[in-house]
């Protein structure tokens, strides 16, 4: 600067004494709620999550439909009514796997419109940010849920099971999806490009979907396979949900699993989004 | 003057910032005392956005300090956002939600419990009341430019950021802009940095006023302070190969003489008593185009720097290429 302007003080002025930590509970409640106003006040993305496995019970459960039903049984190890029953907990844990890519897009979506950066200059934390994207996804994902079992007991399936084990299930599939939104939005969280979401999902949904217990039983899987399904989180939700729904007993294991995976993708995701969430 | 800096709204001291090899902002310092309205006049790419993302802790300062509102943007970001508003050059809202509903969440994200008589009288004062239930998406630039000033006021800040606030409108939005900066400087109290890129908008706006280039300040004062630094008029001269530097050197009154592309820059003591010199030294025939720039920030800029703001050729001034190159971003 020239020699003649006098700003340029060196000294700083005194700081005010700073106030305590800025709580973050007022922003995640305003977050999420705009996650789920985004939602249910978007049609296409109702229709696309209810539709999709809904078509996977009406085509892929339908295609054993000339099979007798002792021969079935035989191949799929268990004592079901039909395959439709024993696919729902299947479908609906591998529907799960989308949830996370949905959070992910709208996350994307925030960054190039700029909302990321009207965000960011509020008192609001990259954390809150993302866990309010991360649980907003999984919501979205319950709603999958009620669709589902109205449209097997459309298909004449009945089923097994006490209300406080069904409870259990939809806990179950809940964190699933939480931990899997952790996963994308943690991955995703430096990424501005439309196509990454739709790049990992690619990746990663057809291994956690086929080498898991979810459609067919693990037990006819070759050696390679069987090693993914035993670390795959969505083979122990679909089996704690079949447990529950076709022979009315919970494998609590199943679900202790599952608890943990969501537990160490929140902290591990929650720490990445913290350091690497983008605001453009 | 100023040895009270504690009042000041905005101190900051070699603020810099390094995107790999290039300067975006290099080692500024800054004072804007409490109240006013300060503006960053500089061309396409000076560093203004950069200035304003450094001091609203967007990005991390690369060196020197900063404090804003009373509080160290390293040290305290959360408690700056907390008493600055941000009004974006590119109109963020979201478009999904109503005017309302955008104010409710900038409540919830401000931590604001009783927001709503407050957004109801800024409503009210942006003349936005009847559409307060409309989704934004059918609002105007103008409207939607109001909603977005009204949310960056809403939790009352002492610091309110202005990225070329009129950037893309029409000349009737614009005055229609400038009026509303000003009132909401005088009636809301608060103080306000505004980037521009048009010499007017500055003018008529700013009382303190620094004009960066390449990520320095080469000069700050108030608009007539600045305006007083330089002498004399420039003459700008389009004309055939006859003319040369030497026969312009020759006339009596020119201090100097600059070629800014295919156009001579004539630095003189005073346009009335050049002009006519200049007429009877070169035939009238060899002369295409003739101006002449009084002393005003855009003769200040040309004298510090060589160049106008405007010429840049990257330069978007026609608002709907502006919106498509928005739009676009957004694919
Ligand atoms: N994120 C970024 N990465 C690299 N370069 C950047 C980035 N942001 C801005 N720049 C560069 O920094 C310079 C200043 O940019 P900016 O502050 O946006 O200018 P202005 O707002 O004055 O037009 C430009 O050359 C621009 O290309
Ligand atoms: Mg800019």
């Amino acid at each position: 600067m020239s020699g003649e302007t006098r700003y340029a003080t060196i000294t700083p002025p005194a700081e005010a004494a700073a106030s305590p930590t800025v709580g973050q509970g007022s922003q995640f409640v305003g977050l999420y709620a705009r996650e789920l106003l985004r939602t249910f006040r978007n049609p296409w993305v109702l229709v696309i999550t209810i539709v999709q496995p809904f078509m996977w019970l009406a085509f892929f459960g339908n295609s054993f439909a000339a099979v007798p039903l002792s021969e079935l049984e035989e191949l799929l190890h268990i004592q079901i009514q039909s395959y439709i029953q024993f696919l729902l907990p299947g479908v609906l844990a591998t529907s799960m796997l989308t949830v996370g890519m949905f959070g992910s897009m709208s996350t994307i979506q925030d960054k190039r419109f700029g909302y990321m950066k009207r965000i960011l200059l509020t008192p609001t934390r990259r954390a809150t940010i993302y866990l309010a994207k991360a649980l907003g996804s999984a919501s979205r994902g319950l709603v999958q849920i009620p669709v589902m079992i109205a449209a097997a007991l459309v298909f004449g399936v009945r089923f097994n099971g006490d209300p406080l084990l069904w409870a259990a299930w939809v806990l179950s599939l809940a964190l699933l999806g939480f931990g899997f939104s952790c996963m994308f939005l943690a991955v995703t969280s430096s990424s501005t490009d439309w196509q990454t979401p739709g790049v990992i999902s690619n990746f990663i949904t057809m291994p956690l979907m086929f080498a898991s217990g979810a459609l067919f039983p693990s037990v006819n899987f070759p050696e390679w396979m069987r090693v993914i399904s035993e670390w795959n989180p969505v083979g122990y939700t679909a089996l704690f949900g079949r447990g529950i729904v076709v022979q009315g007993v919970a494998h609590w294991d199943y679900l202790g699993y599952v608890a943990i995976f969501a537990a160490l993708m929140v902290i591990v995701g929650t720490l990445v989004a913290s350091r690497y969430l983008k605001a453009e | 003057m100023l040895a009270d800096h504690s009042a000041d709204a905005i101190w900051a001291h070699d603020l810099t910032k390094v995107y790999g090899k290039l300067t975006a902002v290099d080692h500024v310092d800054m004072e804007v005392p409490s109240g006013g309205v300060f503006g960053l006049l500089g061309p396409n790419g000076a560093g203004k956005t950069t200035i304003i993302k450094l001091l609203t802790g967007l990005t991390d300062l690369s060196d020197g300090a900063a404090v804003v509102a009373g509080y160290d943007v390293r040290k305290h970001p959360m408690q700056v956002k907390q008493r600055i508003g941000w009004v974006a050059a590119e109109v963020i809202l979201d478009d999904d939600f109503s005017a309302i509903e955008n104010l409710w969440l900038q409540a919830k994200l401000q931590r604001l419990p009783e927001w709503r008589p407050r957004a109801e009288q800024l409503l009210q004062y942006f003349d936005l009341t009847s559409r307060e239930k409309d989704k934004v998406s059918t609002f105007s630039t103008g409207m939607r430019k109001k909603l977005e000033i009204a949310l960056a006021l809403l939790h009352q800040p002492s610091v309110i950021f202005m990225d070329e606030p009129t950037i893309g409108l029409d000349p009737g939005t614009r005055r229609m802009l400038w009026e509303l900066i000003t009132g909401v400087n005088r009636e809301f109290g608060v103080t306000v940095l505004l980037t521009s890129h048009y010499i007017e908008e500055a003018d008529a706006l700013c009382n303190q006023i620094a004009i960066i280039d390449h990520g320095k300040f080469v000069a700050t004062g108030s608009p007539s302070e600045l305006k007083s630094k330089v002498r004399g008029d420039f003459i700008e001269l389009d004309t055939t190969d006859r003319v040369t530097e030497a026969i312009l050197g020759s006339i009596p009154g020119v201090s100097e003489v600059r070629t800014q592309g295919k156009t001579w820059v004539l630095r003189t003591t005073s346009a009335e008593e050049v002009l006519p010199r200049l007429l009877s030294h070169i035939d009238p025939k060899d002369i295409r185009r003739i101006n002449v720039e009084r002393p005003s920030l855009e003769t200040v800029f040309l004298d510090l720097t060589g160049r106008k703001i405007d010429e840049d050729n990257g330069e978007v001034h026609d608002y709907r290429k502006f919106y498509a190159t928005v739009r676009r971003a957004r694919q």
